[in-house]
């Protein structure tokens, strides 16, 4: 091959490169995501189904009249980032749905809310349909939980495992009245 | 003497109904507990293919056994999916909740992912998301 061709065949390749252009496409939100064994869209959407299912069927929620419901922070004790907040916001999501729970404003919502109440008592708006202070509804059960994972590292292969457990406790009296985990086990294997 | 043929007629009969009762055929409009409406279905395998479908790759891997009961007012499912080759096999699946009309009673779920060892079985078990779920459909797919 002489210089002529080589330079020919260089330039088809930068050619081609330049071509080939990223593509987007949509997929589907609910579909397995194997991207890496990090926790994923598909571990966030099963630990939420799986507890708000389960707990829709205990029997304080059966029994209850429209329990009251605030939800508390589920700490994160894994060693990757994870958005615990995203979890419990889609497990209320579904119950919520489920018509069988009412969710109390929770204490990082506290601010907006009585934030409100107070520019609503400014003296700015109508009296008589101003929201008056004293007015709130407190929950009868708090909602917390935790997410644990264990992770295994050999040269080509990495395992992880993550527990996610979520409690439903009676603040009046203090019970755990309900209480389920969910278990993911995930391997990457190279080659 | 009449009596005792009356009696001895009363007996029979109660045998009889008594064998001829299928367990999970009690309720008009159900079979093994789960909803099958105007459905014609006579056995465990007429209940699957009424209410298992593929979609996207086929999978093997199938229901033996469905089983529905109430708790509360949500309707309740377990199914034992088993996987006979001789290899492990995995899945996803879901569930799709259909309401009295016929229509979509819950968004579209999420798929999830199921491995089965060889020659295994594994039950599923779920619970409806709401109470207007009056039926359902588990869905299977193969994530070969």
């Amino acid at each position: 091959m002489n210089r002529f061709h080589k330079l020919a065949l260089l330039a088809a390749v930068a050619a081609l490169a330049g071509c080939a252009q990223p593509v987007t496409r949509y997929g589907d939100s609910k579909g397995v995501e194997t991207v890496t064994n990090e926790f994923g869209s598909t571990d966030l959407q099963s630990i939420a189904e799986s507890m708000a299912r389960s707990m829709q069927t205990s029997p304080v929620i059966i029994s209850g009249n429209l329990p009251i419901v605030t939800v508390q922070e589920v700490r994160n004790k894994t060693s990757e980032y994870i958005d615990t907040r995203a979890i419990t916001d889609s497990i209320r999501s579904e119950l919520q749905k489920g018509g069988k729970v009412r969710f109390a404003v929770d204490s990082s919502a506290m601010k907006q809310q009585t934030g409100e109440i107070d520019r609503q008592q400014s003296g700015y708006y109508a009296r008589e349909q101003s929201v008056e202070r004293g007015q709130m509804v407190g929950a009868q059960y708090r909602m917390e939980g935790n997410i644990t994972s264990i992770v295994k590292q050999v040269r080509d292969t990495k395992d992880v495992y993550y527990k996610f457990n979520l409690q439903l406790w009676n603040i009046r009296n203090g019970l755990l009245e309900w209480s389920d985990e969910k278990e993911i086990r995930k391997t990457t294997t190279r080659g | 003497m009449k009596h005792a043929w009356m009696l001895a007629a009363a007996l029979a009969a109660a045998l009889a109904a008594g064998c001829g009762t299928k367990k999970g055929f009690e309720v008009p409009g159900q079979a093994f507990g789960c909803p099958i409406g105007e459905q014609k279905i006579a056995s465990m395998d007429d209940l699957v293919k009424a209410k298992v479908l593929m979609e996207g790759s086929r999978t093997t891997v199938l229901p033996t056994e469905m089983r529905c009961s109430r708790s509360g007012d949500l309707l309740r499912i377990d199914a034992n999916l088993n996987n006979d080759s001789r290899s492990v096999k995995r899945i996803s699946y879901k569930f799709r909740w259909i309401d009295r009309e016929g229509m979509r009673a819950w968004e579209e779920e999420t798929w999830k992912p199921l491995m089965l060892y060889d020659n295994s079985n594994l039950m599923v078990n779920t619970v409806a998301p709401t109470n207007k779920a009056a039926d359902f459909r588990l869905i299977l797919r193969s994530q070969e």
